[in-house]
């Protein structure tokens, strides 16, 4: 196989910019996520350095020049980006396309996840999340993660392709071996486990097409009036299964462990209830402070950036907990603000390569907060249970959550 | 005063309708701005101020008439 996008060896990185980071290990002591990233900036590292772990990359570590890598294609390409890197890897539409390619599907997915289309949906994203806390409601604590935070996002993934309840459990099982299994035979079954199962739905709307984003997706026509390239349908499938689920479940995760310990941040929200907006900048806030993507880029072409020599395929990981506490852009940001008055976060990235679903996200965020705390305004980490481990890697999280409250 | 988009930068972040829905709109394609009352009265500048200050592209500026 020829390997196109294999960076090289880091000959070209002075030994200044060498340092010793592995972003996929969780280090002794490290009690939150954010804490892989934030130890970094406290040791005093350059703001642009190299390391050698998981096939080497660079990380940028301030603000300005990590929204320059989510923003300047032209340089960081989002095309064949993995870190460690894997090749030959799924192109998922259009994440994985710069533009002006990338325009083709991005169009084709922008109009189903835009604010107005979002509001349409928010009855339903009610009706789903209020099944789930009423069936936990009265039991008095719960895996949060196991509950709910996984459960609700599979639960939109199924609503989105016009899928019945039913399959949730099969759609769990997918998406839990895809984000947990690091055994590579139960991966590459699992990759070809969806691939099918998204050939078959996609199949089955080319035959009857509903509303839902299936339909829409293999009915849409390119510039020629034909349908698309059938592995793009199945790689936009694939992306909007995988995109939406292990970032929403890990979110949630973070945001109620944190609400679990401060009552006066769950008292806010429960003032704010009829305030949108305030209710929304304290979400805008949990956000700023929970960010669980690490973002890859691939340099396009040798060049120098910011004094730096980059190499053509060398990666770059771009962290939405630094750029997020960047003290140039953020008053006072290691701060829990939750009226902050400017708040420019990443944690869906920006440039061309938005998330197209992040309105969703933020709709199913603010209504599992509105729903939760309607039912369970207090509640705390269960004092009786162990908590889980940090998870890390291109999203980061925690594998249990277990909360308690008074029945 | 006058609050102007530059939807080449826009990339649909909403902030501005989140913050200010009287002025700020977004589309049914793109999800991008549009401005709803470009000329806004002096007592909505500080609501305005604070949508452009939101803005994660820099795509809003503030023009005095």
């Amino acid at each position: 196989m020829e390997l196109r996008f294999q960076p090289s060896p880091p000959d070209h990185v002075p030994p200044e910019l060498m340092v010793d980071f592995d972003f996929f290990k969780v280090p002794p002591g490290v009690a939150d996520p954010s804490e892989i990233w934030t130890s970094l900036i406290r040791k005093g590292v350059p703001k642009i350095f190299y390391t050698p772990h998981n096939g080497g990359h660079w990380v940028f570590t301030e603000y300005a020049d990590i929204t320059d890598g989510f923003r300047n294609y032209s340089i960081f390409s989002n095309h064949q980006t993995p870190v460690p890197p894997i090749e030959p890897y799924p192109v998922m539409q259009p994440q994985g396309v710069d533009p002006p390619a990338h325009k083709v599907f991005r169009s084709l997915l922008a109009p189903m996840f835009t604010p107005i289309a979002v509001r349409e949906m928010t009855q339903e994203i009610q009706r789903r999340a209020i099944k789930l806390i009423d069936a936990i409601a009265d039991k008095g604590e719960c895996d949060f993660v196991e509950d709910f935070a996984d459960v609700f996002p599979t639960s939109m993934f199924l609503y989105l392709f016009g899928m019945p309840e039913s399959r949730l459990g099969d759609f769990r099982q997918l998406s839990q071996t895809f984000f947990r299994s690091t055994d590579p035979d139960v991966r590459a079954k699992n990759i070809t486990d969806i691939y099918a199962e998204l050939d078959a739905l996609f199949r089955e709307r080319q035959q009857n097409p509903g509303s839902d984003l299936a339909s829409a997706i293999v009915t849409a026509r390119n510039e020629a009036g034909e349908q698309h390239d059938w592995q793009d349908i199945l790689n936009a499938g694939f992306l909007l299964f995988v995109a939406g689920l292990d970032t929403v479940t890990n979110t949630i995760t973070l945001v109620w462990r944190y609400l679990a310990a401060n009552p006066e941040a769950r008292q806010f929200f429960v003032d704010n209830f009829d305030d949108p907006v305030a209710f929304q900048n304290g979400t805008e806030e949990l956000l700023r402070i929970n960010s669980v993507a690490n973002i890859f880029r691939r340099v396009a072409e040798d060049c120098e950036y910011q004094g730096v020599k980059l190499r053509r395929n060398d990666r770059i990981v771009l962290s939405g907990v630094l750029a997020n506490r960047d003290p140039k852009v953020f008053v006072d940001p290691e701060t829990i603000d939750l009226d902050r008055e400017v708040n420019v976060h990443t944690a869906f990235g920006v440039g061309p390569h938005r998330c197209v679903g992040s309105h969703l996200a933020k709709r199913e965020i603010i209504v599992a907060l509105q729903e939760w705390l309607r039912r369970i305004p207090v509640f705390q980490l269960d004092p009786n249970k162990s908590q889980g481990n940090v998870l890390t890697g291109s999203t980061m999280g925690f594998s249990t959550l277990n909360l308690s409250w008074e029945r | 005063m006058k609050v102007l988009a530059n939807v080449n930068l826009c990339q649909g972040h909403a902030r501005c309708e989140d913050l200010c829905p009287q002025v700020f709109g977004t589309d049914a394609v793109e999800g991008k701005v549009v401005i709803i009352q470009p000329e806004f009265p002096d007592e909505m500048e500080a609501q305005v101020r604070l949508a452009v200050r939101n803005c994660p592209e820099g795509a809003l500026r503030i023009f005095s008439n």
